[in-house]
């Protein structure tokens, strides 16, 4: 408790030190009128809930108005499309995951879009995605839960495409078959697991507080490094699956974006990010804050999309 | 956390809202809903799912899509909900015109009453008896939906759950309406309204290459569109081919002696009718006119063989006859939200609308996972949707509450309502139907696609087939699609995982069975 408040009260002292720098600045930039802030997830689950309190956050702090609205579906595919042709004067924004713009962008040819299309803002947050099963399956390592897939045919839950096609590799590199369930959003994938309808699948996060609890397992890591929460589950090289979950929560506007608007949003979000009420959420959720920005995101993101193919090509 | 904890939680988020004039925000939306559903019950044209469609993008933008924005705006819809039926016996007893369809029993004993001067017998009569109808069926939902959403969710795979959505919409097809043929068509169109740019393929399907539609058929647009425009065209038509109506205004003899109530007669009724009504809300798709139906038929088997000499016949002024239908139609709104909450299936228009708000508003998913406990985080944890659901289930009773203190007062005084002509009537609903869509959808787009929707609810009334189907299968359609592709991939891409399950194969078994038995059924 005592060590809560002493972050709180340090989270509070940087983000009045960061607002009050903001004001000496003297030019700051500030919006026009509200900021329509697409989120490209389901309402209720962690992506948008961290979404709606940087929202809020904003408000607070610096009287913005954010309005929040979904538009969900094809893995942010289609908040991607509705935000591409909105201005670029700030009035306009979007939540989704790297992923959208590397593996869901490049799959959804269609769709028309690529990360030169937008002016990336900064991540929020890093997937903290673990394989995570229930407790009381009574598997402690993934070995375990190996044994129980030859067996049986095991359930695995994912929520995106590109988690189904690792899914598939990672049970390839281990010669087992997994049914795998794809649904919407890692809480459906939590729900599923907790109801018993999966026996395992992908978390990103949200699965904390359970394996805090001890009521969730974190069997591997689909990082490329360890999971922070669980650092002795084996990760997806360890488990001969080249490909890795990799993945971060991202803010992005449309391209061509003015430099003034793209670093006083940045440093909005990237400071609600790291103090109030979405602070301490995603803390809880996501293992902390991680603010990827600039030229490093843009970096980010065309090498996702670039790479979206290898993966697609593994799976044929 | 236990089941206590959320109790309370529930209960203080609707005390302990905002307050505006020193009164919870909350309780003060359930109030102005529920006054305003008394007004709009008591006009005949306007019906309570109407005033909710209305109301409910206004209410998004005055409240934003925040978790705060979820009680307030669900308890003025419950407020509208409650509110209506109550209303709807008022013209139905002084003028001889129901302002609700499931009015329509009241206005057989109700006008007699009035005709013989007890008009405020009458009401008064109708008021306690839907206030008793409408408590019970409340406390029977939240006694009910968690248990059933645990039992559910403990004993239904994907399957089954698959299997538990078609017997859904086969049920819905088959009893709404003269029709099941008529009935299976509107469910199939609402089906394919559904599957417009949904499912998971990248590529939207179904939109003939049109951007607009790539993000799927904006939900509020297809069901106002088909609920309420095509309603209003309808009308409108009527009101053209037959000339302009002559509003119901007969004057009734308004007689000042109240007398008895005669309670202990009436309770009887009242009892039955609130038990007949309330198993018919828990099922999907039978409305309350259904239930109203019911509830008089049995109560008059009761009476013929009862009462006492002298009495008056049913049909003739027998207030046992008010007391029956009204608390058989309002005790469908509490436990028509019994498969809302555990099942995320709406089961009437009214239903509709509340899913519709927790689905723009966001924050709310009905279904299963509500009444887990710890909400699936860890144990130690408030499940916010269950805590949620108990701030409804407060709405709801606080609702009550008004309904027996205030509901009898406001209900007198309405009676004025009923005699607004439909001609000035229709129009304003028209013009408020699009605002409100483009209030919520900021598209003309969505204005279109809410006219196009509004003649295909035009056609289908002009051809005598129920809008209700298509609406909850529009609804219930991706979830559909979304459970049968998840329980196909969790059986290994077994074709025949509805049979394969002793549980899927009788809901299967019992979808068939209803749709041929209701098929040899023939048409009142």
């Amino acid at each position: 408790m005592k060590k809560t408040m002493k972050a709180t009260a340090a989270a509070a002292l940087f983000s009045f030190a960061a607002a009050t720098s903001a004001i000496a600045d003297g030019h700051a930039w500030a919006p026009e009128g509200p900021i329509k802030m697409m989120i490209a997830f389901a309402a209720g689950g962690g992506a948008d809930t961290h979404a709606r309190l940087i929202a809020e956050d904003i408000e607070a702090s610096l009287g913005w108005e954010v309005i929040p609205e979904q538009v969900t579906g094809k893995g942010g595919v289609n908040a991607l499309v509705a935000l591409k042709d909105m201005p670029a004067d700030g009035s306009a924004i979007a939540l989704v995951v790297t992923e959208s713009l590397g593996y869901n962008a490049a799959a959804a040819k269609g769709a028309g879009v690529s990360p030169s299309d937008f002016t990336g803002l900064t991540t929020t947050a890093g997937f903290q995605m673990g394989v995570v099963a229930k407790a009381d399956k009574g598997w402690t390592s993934f070995e375990d839960m190996i044994v129980a897939a030859k067996g049986g045919e095991l359930r695995f839950g994912t929520m995106s495409p590109k988690l189904s096609d690792l899914a598939f590799l990672l049970g390839e590199a281990q010669g087992v078959e997994f049914n795998i369930v794809q649904v919407r959003g890692g809480r459906a994938v939590m729900d599923g697991v907790e109801a018993g309808d999966m026996d395992l699948g992908f978390m990103a996060g949200i699965q904390g507080k359970g394996v805090a609890s001890g009521d969730l397992v974190n069997l591997a890591s689909a990082l490329s490094g360890p999971l922070k929460q669980t650092p002795d589950a084996p990760t997806f090289a360890d488990l001969g699956v080249q490909f890795s979950a990799d993945g971060y929560f991202v803010f992005v506007a449309p391209a061509g974006m003015d430099d003034a608007a793209r670093d006083a949003i940045t440093a909005a979000i990237a400071e609600a990010t790291n103090s109030g009420k979405a602070s301490g959420m995603i803390n809880k959720a996501f293992g902390g804050a991680v603010n990827i920005q600039g030229a490093e995101l843009d970096a980010l993101l065309q090498s996702d999309f670039d790479s979206a193919g290898q993966l697609m090509e593994a799976v044929q | 956390m236990g089941v206590w904890d959320h109790v309370i939680a529930g209960v203080l988020a609707v005390f302990q809202s905002d307050p505006v004039l020193g009164v919870p925000i909350t309780i003060l939306m359930v109030l102005g809903g529920f006054l305003l559903g008394i007004t709009v019950g008591a006009t005949p044209g306007l019906a309570g799912p109407m005033a909710m469609a209305i109301s409910l993008p206004i209410l998004i933008s005055v409240f934003g899509y925040s978790n705060d924005a979820l009680l307030p705006v669900l308890g003025f819809l419950i407020g509208i909900m409650k509110g209506a039926t109550i209303g709807g016996a008022v013209p139905a007893i002084l003028f001889n015109t129901p302002g609700t369809p499931d009015a329509y029993m009241t206005t057989l004993d109700g006008y007699p009453m009035a005709q013989k001067g007890e008009a405020k017998r009458a009401l008064r009569v109708a008021h306690f008896s839907s206030a008793s109808g409408d408590t019970f069926s409340d406390i029977v939902l939240v006694l009910c939906a968690p248990f059933l959403a645990i039992l559910v969710e403990s004993y239904l795979d994907l399957p089954e759950k698959t299997a538990l959505l078609i017997l859904s919409l086969a049920f819905i097809a088959s009893v709404i309406g003269n029709s099941v043929g008529k009935g299976l068509i509107s469910m199939g169109l609402g089906l394919l309204a559904a599957m417009v740019a949904t499912g998971e393929d990248f590529y939207p399907r179904l939109t003939l290459g049109q951007p607009a539609l790539a993000e799927g058929i904006p939900i509020a647009a297809a069901i106002l569109g088909v609920l309420i425009l095509g309603e209003v065209f309808k009308a409108l038509e009527d009101i053209h081919h037959n000339g302009v109506f002559s509003s119901a205004a007969q004057t009734v003899r308004q007689d000042a002696k109240v007398g008895t109530l005669g309670l202990r007669k009436l309770l009887p009724y009242i009892g039955r009718s609130a038990v007949i009504g309330t198993c018919i809300g828990a099922l999907p798709g039978v409305g309350s006119t259904l239930a109203a139906t019911l509830g008089y038929t049995s109560a008059k088997r009761r009476h013929t063989k009862e009462k006492e000499p002298g009495a008056p016949d049913f049909g003739e002024g027998a207030p046992e006859g008010i007391a029956a239908t009204e608390a058989a139609n309002s005790s469908v709104s509490g436990a028509n939200l019994i498969p809302v909450l555990s099942l995320g299936i709406p089961g009437n228009a009214a239903a509709v609308f509340l899913i519709l708000a927790m689905d723009s508003i966001g924050g709310f998913n009905p279904g299963p996972s509500v009444f887990q406990l710890g909400g699936g985080i860890s144990a130690g944890a408030l499940n916010p949707e269950m805590v949620m659901a108990f701030g409804i289930f407060t709405t709801m009773f606080v609702a009550n509450g008004l309904n027996w203190t205030i509901g009898g007062m406001f209900m007198r005084s309405v009676g004025v309502m009923a005699r607004i002509p439909k001609e000035r009537l229709l129009p304003i609903v028209l013009l408020l139907t699009l605002t409100a869509i483009y209030v919520q959808e900021t598209s003309m787009v969505a204005v279109w696609i809410t006219l196009f929707f509004g003649f295909v609810g035009y056609a289908m009334r002009r051809i005598d087939m129920s809008p209700l189907p298509f609406v909850i299968a529009f609804i219930l359609g991706g979830n559909l699609e979304a459970t049968a592709r998840q329980a196909f991939a969790a059986t290994g891409a077994d074709p025949f995982f509805l049979f394969n399950s002793p549980i899927a194969l009788a809901f299967i078994a019992l979808a068939v069975a209803v749709v041929i038995f209701s098929l040899r059924k023939p048409a009142s």
